[in-house]
């Protein structure tokens, strides 16, 4: 695209709203119907927030996981208390952003991210569920669902990071010429996954 | 550092507010005030839904479909085109004729036990510990909170909150759903739990059954039905349920539990009906499989023989030793529908 990089804030606003509605979207009527051994789906809004929260900062972060999670917890399958997506995904987009300001130093980092923000953002949610005395969140299902669900967010989170990527790239550059240090990671972590992509 | 201080004034006062909102709903139960908050989300999301579910429903055969033709010639073209157009009219076709297939089915299902029913089609599920389904009919068709959702199958789960397009149904398989039933040619009864899908390793089942009554009989590759609720809400009776896959012999305390493998698969679960009216007369057993019906699902051992692991040694006996005199279900005339 050679559009011009546009006073970002709307055009950011407008593209990480987009990014979550479509996520949420795809979570209900596609990844959760799928028929994974274990009944655990991947959880691509969580990744989505992870990834936005990279890209933008603590800032976007927090308050993108906050709405997602307030949207997944009354988004019509949605049978838990409100608040507790709300809850888990305002800090997981948080720390991530505070993460991200970190992320220039070592190359590794964008990766264990989304792993690490996966398995808390799990472990969160089932924590919440354990002290509202959820009588899903046994341990038992707990103890044998956690891993499982980390482990298919580890792996989709490529595709979702790169898309995330791909769709703010035009407000990440436009950044990078006004000097933001933000740019920096979200560069470097671009271009770390495209390499984990191409292999 | 005023940036962060203002981000950690943000954070400070979502995490209140999501905290709050917690505390609010939890407290409120059924009757939270932030229940209107979920009917916004059904009657927002709803809609979108059933959009991309038709969206994805057809998708993965139009992939193909849709391939360029730039050929040079124009006739190719036409061809190509007229070529593609009769290909996606076949496959819609057959979309249609596998979905009426599934209808006719259900109907049948149906029929045999007198319930009134309303076709639906899932079309989103639930994310993280909970079993729920979203399908396509609400309120504007005249589905009601707390109505048996069953599929050609056997029994699906109750409908538990009603948006104006589409209701949320609690699937039997969530570990908040207690449904109560009885074991079939018989009268004992007992209560199926679910005990969640989610985490589940292949050998084991979603459902369990504690037959109430320790001393009755109950044998593996026993059949269960809904026993059916007061005033038939939320469950008719008579839906089939599952098989009895394995006793737990260990179980030393008032009532006696059982492993259920569902009639219904629940991970890929497409077209369902709402019981929009119960049945005049309970029907019974009438509405289960004929009794050869369980060589599709023939294997309820679990483990194959021999392994020293296995604890139940019940589960090895197959589910054809046991009387097939009584085989065929009491042909309860159904003077219903």
């Amino acid at each position: 695209m050679l559009n011009p990089p546009e006073t970002s804030q709307t055009g950011r606003t407008l593209t990480t709203v987009l990014v979550i509605v479509v996520a949420l979207i795809l979570q209900v009527s596609v990844a959760n119907r799928l028929p994974l051994p274990g009944g655990v789906q991947p959880d691509l809004v969580l990744l989505a927030v992870v990834a936005l929260a990279l890209v933008f900062g603590s800032m976007t972060g927090m308050v993108t996981g906050f709405l997602a999670g307030l949207a997944a917890d009354i988004i019509p399958p949605a049978d838990h208390t409100i608040g507790r997506y709300a809850l888990v995904y305002c800090l997981i987009g948080y720390l991530c952003g505070i993460a991200s300001a970190e992320m220039d130093r070592q190359t590794v980092v964008p990766f264990f991210a989304v792993a690490a923000g996966a398995l808390a953002g799990t472990v969160l949610y089932a924590v919440t569920g354990m002290i509202l005395g959820d009588p899903r969140a046994q341990w038992g299902t707990v103890s044998g669902m956690v891993p499982l669900q980390v482990g298919y967010d580890v792996v989709a989170s490529p595709f979702i990071v790169w898309a995330v990527l791909r769709v703010t790239r035009r407000y990440e550059r436009g950044e990078r010429s006004r000097g933001d240090r933000l740019s920096v990671p979200a560069a470097r972590y671009r271009a770390m996954s495209g390499r984990g992509g191409g292999l | 550092m005023k940036d962060t201080r203002r981000t950690r004034t943000v954070l400070g006062v979502l995490l209140v507010a999501a905290l709050a909102m917690i505390t609010v709903d939890y407290r409120g139960g059924d009757h939270s005030p932030l229940s209107g908050l979920r009917s916004a989300g059904a009657a927002v999301f709803g809609p979108v839904e059933r959009a991309s579910a038709s969206v994805v429903r057809p998708v993965g055969g139009t992939f193909d479909a849709i391939t360029d033709a730039p050929g040079e010639k124009r006739r190719a073209d036409r061809l190509a085109r007229d070529n593609q157009r009769l290909r996606e009219q076949l496959r819609s076709n057959r979309l249609d004729q596998d979905r009426s297939a599934q209808l006719q089915r259900l109907l049948g299902t149906a029929g045999m036990g007198g319930y009134k029913i309303l076709a639906a089609q899932v079309i989103s599920a639930g994310q993280g510990f909970e079993d729920t389904v979203t399908i396509d009919v609400g309120s504007r068709s005249g589905v009601r909170a707390d109505m048996t959702v069953m599929s050609a199958d056997g029994l699906v789960g109750r409908v538990t909150r009603v948006g104006p397009a589409t209701s949320t149904v609690l699937l039997a398989t969530d570990q908040t759903s207690s449904v109560g039933s009885r074991l079939e040619d018989s009268k004992e009864i007992g209560i199926v739990q679910g005990s969640g899908r989610r985490g589940l390793g292949g050998g084991a089942t979603p459902l369990r059954f504690q037959l109430l009554d320790a001393a009755a009989p109950m044998r593996v590759g026993q059949r269960l039905v809904t026993l059916g609720s007061q005033g038939e809400r939320p469950y008719v009776p008579g839906v089939p349920i599952g098989t009895v896959e394995r006793i737990d012999a260990s179980s030393t305390g008032l009532t006696r539990t059982a492993y259920v493998k569902p009639f219904v698969h629940f991970t890929s679960l497409d077209v369902v009906a709402v019981v929009v009216a119960p049945p005049k007369t309970d029907p019974r057993d009438a509405v289960l499989p004929a009794k050869p019906a369980p060589p599709p699902s023939p294997s309820p051992t679990p483990s194959p023989s021999g392994s020293p692991g296995g604890k139940k040694k019940k589960g090895k006996k197959g589910p054809k030793t046991e009387a097939g005199g009584t085989a065929t279900p009491s042909a309860n005339p159904s003077s219903g529908g």
